[in-house]
Parts: C-alpha cells; sequence; structure tokens
C-alpha cells in the first residue's frame, strides 16, 4: 500500500499512529467520535464493553510521530454527575473552553471545561422539543450553540450553550432532510452542518437553519474477493493482487458514521462498515479513498511489544503486519486546518490515524 | 380442537427447531401449514440476516473480544435472540455442542465466534464437507493440539476426538487407527497470526505445510494408501458407524433425550426405528443435513415427542428472552444477561470439555434448577413487557376469568404447556385464592399481576423445564 496516495491534485501522507488498547490511560476503547481542540489535539469518546471497562472521553495530544500524550481523561463510567453509562459524542466550543459530552444511555449532554472538570449537564429522556434518545454526535457553530444528532429521534437539535433548547430538523425516512439514525455531525467553516445519516448509508449537507443542500453517497458494502485475507467476518480483506480489491466506489458507503470538510472544502467520510475513508471535492466529486496505512507502530504501541517479549517473538513469525496497517471499522475523522492533520480514529484497532494534506508536493523522478 | 392441535404441534416445531415463538407466530405459521414451516426453517437463506451492524453501534468491544467474557457471549447472545433464521442458530449450537470447543483454552473468544459463523453458514449443508472445514479450523486444531502434530512427532488429540467424538463413536475403531489418522493430518496447521498487543486481536488462518506431513503409506479403517486429512475424512463418512453417530446425536438434540454420548456404545437407542430412518436419509442424501432434518421434523416420531426433551440452558434462556421481548437492541447489562446460561450450568463458547454438555436431565440439579426458575420467573412477571402485554390483551378479550380460565388461559398462551393433575391443582389452588380476574372497573392492575404471578408459578413446574 502506498504511504503517499496522489489524486486530482491532492496528496495524502501517512504521518503516524496514536494510541493502543487501554481500558484507562495511554490508550483508546472503541472510540465512538473525536472532535479537535484548538489546539490540535483530540478529544475522543470512548465506548468501553460491558465489564463496565473503558468508558470515557480522554484528551490526547497529536503531535508529530512519537509525540503523543494522555492530557486529560474523564466521563468515566458510572452514575452521577460527571460519569457515563454509554458515552458516545464529544464536541469542544472554544470560545467557551468547554467540552460537551453525550451519553446515549442517560439521554443527556454532560458539560466538561477543557481539563475535564463537570459542570452542568442537561436533556431527559423522550421525544419532545429539548428530549433525547440516544444522542450521537455533537458538533459546536460559530456562535456557540450545540447541535445534537439525536440518533433515536432521527433528528437534529440545536441548544443554547446553557443547555435551551433553540430548535430541532428532521425526522425518520430516506427522502432529504429525513434521517435513519444519524452518527457524526460537523460545521464547516461555513455554517454549513454535515451529518452522517447511518442507516440511510449518505451523507447530508444542510444549510445552518436545517434544509437540505446535497445528499452524497448510496449503499455498496466490501466484498470478500477470493483467497483474501478477512481482518474480521466483516472485512477489511487483503489481497496480494490489489490492495483495493474488494471495496466498492468511493461514493458506495456502508453505514458512514463521520464526515470532516478540510479547509478547501473537501469532504472526508468515515465509511465505518467499508473500513476506509472517502474523499470527495466540494461538489461531491470523488477524489479517492484511504484504507489505511499504519506500517509503524504508534509510540505507546511500540511500548506494549518492547514490555512482552512474547509479542515481539510472533511479530517477527507473521507472513505479513498488512493487516494490521488497515482500518477497521474506523469511526471518526476530523481535519486539522491548521496543520492539515487528517486524524481518523481507528475505533476496532483503539488508535488514531494521522496523514497530511501535502501542499506543494513536488513529484519524484519518474524513472529512479 | 383440531386447531389447537394445530397450534400445539406447530409450537412444539419451533421450540425444537427454534427457540419458540408467540401465539402470533404460531398462528400465522398454522395458517402457512406445517410442512411450509419446515421448508422455510430449512431454508433460512430467504429470510433477512441478524443485523450486525447494530450489534456493533452499540457494542463495538463484542467484534474482536479477546479472552475475557462476556462480549464473545454478547455476540451471540445478540444473534440467537435477534435471528429470523432459528433453525440456522439452532444448528450453530447444535456443532457448537459436538465440535466442542471453548475458550478455557483457546482464549479467544473471536475465534470461536468465527468457529459458529462456520456452523451457522455451513450447518445445514453437507456434513463431510463440514467436517473437512472443521479439520481446518485453526480454533478446532488449537485446541486439539493438531498445530503440535507433526510428521516426525505425530500428537494423537485431534486423531483421536475426530473418530471417537466427531464421526464414529468409542468402539468403532481401534487404536491403530487413531495412529494412522493422525499421522495423515500432519502438516495441518495454522500460520503465526498478528498478536493481540498492541492493536487488538487478529484471525488465524489455516496452513497447510507439506514438509511437515507424513507422506508414507497408512493403513485405516481397513484401507490402504498414503492418505492426507481430507482421504481420511472421505473413509468416515462412509463408514455406517458415522451416520449412527451422528444421527443419534440428532435425535438426542432435537427429539428426545439419549443417555451421554459415552454410554451409547453400550445404551440401544431409544427408538430404534427413529433411528434407522434417520440414518437412511444421511445415507442415501450422502450426508446433507437438510435432508435428514426434514425426515426427522416430518415424522411421526419427531411429532409424538413433545416434552420428551429437557430444555438446555440456552433454550431457556434464548426462549425467555424471545418470549418476553425487549430485547431486541444491546442495553447495559446484556453481558450479565448473557452469562445466565452459564450459570443454568451451560457456558456457551466454553464447554466443559471436547466432549461437549451432559443433556437432558443432568441439566437439572438443585443449582441449576433455580437458577433457571429465577431467571424465567423474573422475566415472565414483568407484566409491561411485550410478550406478556401479548398474554394479557389476549386474556382481556375473554372477559372475566374463573380460576380454571386463568390457569387454563396462561397454560395455553404460554405453549400450549401440558401439565399433570398434581401440578393443574396446585396452580389452581393458587387461582382460587384470587378468585375471578376481571380487567374491569378499575381491577387492570390487580388482573396483570394475577396473569404474571400465574406465569411465574407455571414456568417454576416441573413440566415446564421440558421442551
Amino acid at each position: 500500500m502506498p504511504l503517499t496516495t496522489v489524486a486530482r491534485g491532492r496528496v495524502y501522507d501517512w504521518s503516524h499512529a496514536i494510541g493502543r488498547g487501554a481500558a484507562t490511560g495511554t490508550g483508546f476503547n472503541y472510540p465512538q467520535t473525536m472532535c479537535l481542540d484548538k489546539n490540535g489535539n483530540v478529544y475522543t469518546a470512548n465506548r468501553g464493553n460491558e465489564n463496565n471497562f473503558g468508558m470515557r472521553v480522554n484528551h490526547v495530544k497529536v503531535g508529530g510521530p512519537g509525540e503523543e500524550e494522555l492530557l486529560a481523561e474523564f466521563f468515566q463510567y458510572g452514575e452521577g454527575d460527571g460519569k457515563s453509562i454509554w458515552p458516545f459524542g464529544v464536541a469542544v466550543c472554544a470560545q467557551r473552553d468547554r467540552v460537551y459530552c453525550s451519553d446515549e444511555w442517560n439521554n443527556t449532554i454532560s458539560v466538561f471545561d477543557t481539563s475535564g472538570k463537570f459542570i452542568f449537564k442537561f436533556g431527559s429522556t423522550g421525544s419532545g422539543d429539548g428530549e433525547l434518545q440516544r444522542p450521537a454526535g455533537l458538533a459546536v457553530e460559530s456562535n456557540g450553540n450545540l447541535i445534537v444528532a439525536d440518533s433515536g429521534n432521527n433528528r437534529l437539535q440545536v441548544f443554547s450553550p446553557e443547555g435551551k433548547f433553540l430548535g430541532k430538523c428532521g425526522h425518520a425516512g430516506k427522502g432529504p432532510g429525513e434521517f435513519n439514525q444519524p452518527w457524526g455531525i460537523t460545521v464547516d467553516k461555513d455554517g454549513h452542518i454535515f451529518v452522517a445519516d447511518w442507516k440511510n448509508h449518505r451523507i447530508q449537507k444542510l444549510s445552518a437553519d436545517g434544509k437540505c443542500l446535497m445528499c452524497l453517497g448510496s449503499y455498496g458494502a466490501i466484498q470478500e474477493p477470493e483467497g483474501a485475507y478477512g481482518v474480521t467476518t466483516f472485512g477489511p480483506f487483503v489481497t496480494g493482487e490489489s490492495e483495493k480489491a474488494g471495496y466498492p466506489p468511493t461514493d458506495r458507503f456502508n453505514h458512514p458514521t463521520d464526515v470532516a470538510v478540510d479547509s478547501d472544502g473537501d469532504i472526508y467520510v468515515c465509511d465505518w462498515g467499508n473500513h476506509r475513508i472517502c474523499i470527495f471535492d466540494s461538489e461531491g466529486g470523488p477524489i479517492t479513498t484511504l484504507i489505511g496505512d499504519a506500517h509503524a507502530l504508534s509510540r505507546w504501541g511500540q511500548q506494549s511489544v518492547d514490555a512482552n517479549p512474547d509479542m515481539m517473538k510472533a511479530r517477527r513469525r507473521v507472513k505479513s503486519l498488512e493487516p494490521q496497517w488497515r482500518f477497521c471499522f474506523p469511526t471518526a475523522v476530523d481535519f486539522d486546518p491548521q496543520s492539515d492533520n487528517l486524524i481518523v480514529a481507528d475505533s476496532q484497532r483503539n488508535r488514531l490515524q494521522v496523514y497530511k494534506k501535502v501542499r506543494n508536493y513536488t513529484d519524484f523522478q519518474a524513472n529512479l | 380442537m383440531a386447531y389447537q392441535e394445530d397450534i400445539a404441534l406447530m409450537a412444539h416445531l419451533m421450540r425444537r427447531a427454534g427457540f419458540g415463538a408467540t401465539r402470533d407466530e404460531l398462528e400465522a405459521r398454522v395458517a402457512k401449514g406445517y410442512e411450509a414451516t419446515v421448508e422455510e426453517l430449512l431454508h433460512p437463506e430467504a429470510q433477512p440476516a441478524v443485523d450486525a451492524y447494530t450489534l456493533l453501534r452499540y457494542q463495538p468491544a463484542s467484534l474482536l473480544p479477546g479472552g475475557q467474557p462476556p462480549m464473545g457471549n454478547v455476540h451471540w447472545l445478540y444473534y440467537l435472540v435477534n435471528t429470523q433464521r432459528p433453525l440456522q442458530e439452532k444448528m450453530a449450537l447444535f456443532w457448537h455442542h459436538v465440535f466442542a470447543t471453548g475458550n478455557s483454552k483457546v482464549d479467544n473468544y473471536d475465534q470461536l465466534l468465527e468457529q459458529i459463523e462456520l456452523f451457522r453458514e455451513k450447518g445445514l449443508d453437507n456434513y463431510r464437507d463440514l467436517l473437512l472445514d472443521v479439520a481446518k479450523n485453526p480454533t478446532m486444531l488449537f485446541w486439539l493440539d493438531n498445530n503440535q502434530n507433526h510428521g516426525t512427532a505425530v500428537n494423537e488429540n485431534w486423531g483421536r476426538e475426530l473418530l471417537e467424538l466427531f464421526s464414529l463413536g468409542a468402539g468403532n475403531y481401534t487404536e491403530v487407527d487413531v495412529r494412522e489418522a493422525s499421522r495423515a493430518f500432519t502438516g495441518w496447521t495454522f500460520e503465526t497470526k498478528i498478536p493481540r498487543l498492541p492493536y487488538g486481536r487478529f484471525p488465524w488462518k489455516f496452513q497447510y505445510r507439506p514438509e511437515d506431513h507424513d507422506d508414507t503409506e497408512k493403513t485405516f479403517l481397513g484401507h490402504r494408501g498414503r492418505f492426507n486429512g481430507e482421504d481420511i475424512i472421505d473413509i468416515i463418512v462412509q463408514q455406517p458407524a458415522c451416520g449412527k453417530f451422528i444421527c443419534r446425536h440428532l435425535y438426542n438434540f432435537f427429539v428426545a433425550d439419549e443417555p451421554q454420548v459415552p454410554a451409547w456404545p453400550i445404551e440401544p437407542p431409544r427408538d430404534q426405528k427413529a433411528m434407522d430412518m434417520l440414518v437412511g436419509a444421511f445415507r442415501d442424501s450422502k450426508f446433507d443435513m437438510r435432508s435428514v432434518l426434514r425426515v426427522l421434523f416430518n415424522s411421526d416420531a419427531f411429532k409424538e415427542a413433545r416434552f420428551k426433551h429437557v430444555k438446555s440452558p440456552a433454550e431457556v434462556v434464548v426462549g425467555t428472552l424471545r418470549f418476553v421481548g425487549g430485547y431486541e437492541i444491546p442495553k447495559p447489562g446484556y453481558g450479565e444477561l448473557s452469562m445466565n446460561t452459564a450459570y443454568m450450568g451451560q457456558d456457551l463458547l466454553n464447554p466443559p470439555s471436547v466432549e461437549g454438555w451432559h443433556t437432558g436431565k443432568e441439566w437439572i440439579n438443585s443449582g441449576s434448577l433455580m437458577a433457571r426458575i429465577n431467571f424465567m420467573a423474573e422475566k415472565v412477571g414483568n407484566t409491561s413487557s411485550p410478550g406478556v402485554r401479548g398474554i394479557i390483551n389476549r386474556l382481556k378479550t375473554r372477559g372475566a376469568l374463573n380460576p380454571e380460565q386463568l390457569v387454563d388461559g396462561c397454560l395455553d398462551l404460554l405453549g400450549p404447556v401440558e401439565v399433570g393433575n398434581e401440578t393443574k391443582q396446585q396452580l389452581l389452588s393458587q387461582a382460587n385464592e384470587w378468585g375471578q380476574t376481571s380487567w374491569d372497573n378499575g381491577n387492570a392492575q390487580v388482573a396483570d399481576q394475577h396473569v404474571g404471578q400465574m406465569l411465574q408459578l407455571i414456568v417454576a413446574t416441573r413440566e415446564y423445564q421440558f421442551a
């Protein structure tokens, strides 16, 4: 798999991986959503498991290769203020230095300062105005209002920074402006709202007042090629023939979970069930896909291997480490306009993969 | 009465070929017909598959759960509770019992789930092909040490269990056959997989290493040749003992309780005529499980075997959850819920040994009986659950119920359940204390309670432990 992907005037260069599987501390535990802070670092909402391990939001430094660092963690499992049962969404309000976190079991939004100190929470179960049913992705508008993907009610709701209901849009359905269990959302620099319409297998671009401006993508699932190595029963599949064998065309999604927009207007879709990131221009024209290129271990990952000689021994006996490079059910994507980092939460691998969108790339001499 | 008999027969079929059915489903299936229902069950591909993506959205840790319970159990329970292909899942359970492989050694629930997926996909197809897939299944290879079975140093674990527990049964081969079969499977192993740290689990892949295979001549069950593993399987399936062994498992699982497997060489089958019929179908169809099951479910022996099978813990837990409803989407606590079969003596994905579980009466002891009754009673006593509401709504349409009508109505709608006179009198004595049950004049809450408590009493009866 090429580490540098060149397509239609864009260049994406794999930079590094961050994290490892960990129920607490330095690592991740099935991140569901992710959000950048104003310094280019990320908050991730980790789902955990039925042993009630791993649930938390953690704040992690992105930096360059080997610079990962745990900055804070909060919203761990438990009842009461500042705790969660099923953490899902996370969003940062840079103006107010706040972090919003959704709990889709308690149907609440908890508000923290950027260090993870609990401030207050709001929301209750239901389908009325301001009530929530499995709140999923979150995004903050430039005016500080919070948009919630109210996934069980198949709508978006907008709240003031104090948690007061301001408005809503959408309902269950397949038409424009309708949703089927929306997951991640983002707001671009022009105030447009992008929604990963999870069970409708598409992305919707909405105006700031909730009108559908564009639907992007339709259903298409990854297929297992003959003789492939299935990393899981549901893919990804690794073949010797072609690194993208089995993957559907770029605009075919299988339960997309998140979307990001960069400073040029290019759109990044987290195509969860197809284990990839699909990249489009601002009009929805397909550019390319990224399928994961983590050929080098993260710093914390390397520490795990170094501390366990049997792991090192086994790794030296493995025929190919390529299955480890690939995304496995990536859930979240963000683009940092300051660093041109494209960051992907690689959920089943409990790590982030970071790419750089390279400007002014000079091609190499082709006859080397 | 004829219609009621049709309902009872359909309920029997759905308890055995699935995990029970609500009265609404039974009525729909009776309208469709018994044989048509059997065909539908035998062709699960016509029904939608379980929505695994919804499971992974809510419980992502259930995809590659590693070696710690309960996320592997959560994964399978979600399939068992939600499947619209009940016989497919029941066959996965059947093969898991026959080709018993456990997390106690494998320490990889993800790999056990992959094996269950094999049973799910191929469990109704050809036994010979399935046996070959099992012989190549890395989870099985590790479980029975075939990765330690080398051309220069034979390990007989897989070869022995292949003959004793997976195909022929004790007494139908010699120690020499075990040795020769094991030699034929030398070189059948798996690739080194990417280890669990730091990014979680990766799968095993089957690998054949010709340089580690003993390619010399072997003598196996009277045949001579330079046999490889596949040749051994082809010889095995042609043995009359093979059909007898597999069909006795089928009879024990689907029709009526047999003695435990180690007793089979000395205890004759419970119904030799039925066995002969099944063995004939196995042979004539060239080992096609779908064909054998078609004969089984349409046979008088099956239809007359109502309540001659003690429910396994999996049947108790899954049947109850499907009946009461409300467990379609995982919720916090699903992990604890998924371990209930273990509390009753059947730790799914972790059987006690390669022999699987002892079945029939051995499911019942003082501890497991309490566990199963407490579990069922808690669930059916919840009068707000969709399944119990369904029973209440049907009873309500009958107007005020005298004690006998309440008992009969609950027995009918919970099965129909057949109870003996002594049990009936005990149920009636409680109902008599309540007097008339009526939903009129503000009595709805009390009437609901009467139904819920009557259902709790019924699931605690001796008779309800049978399917």
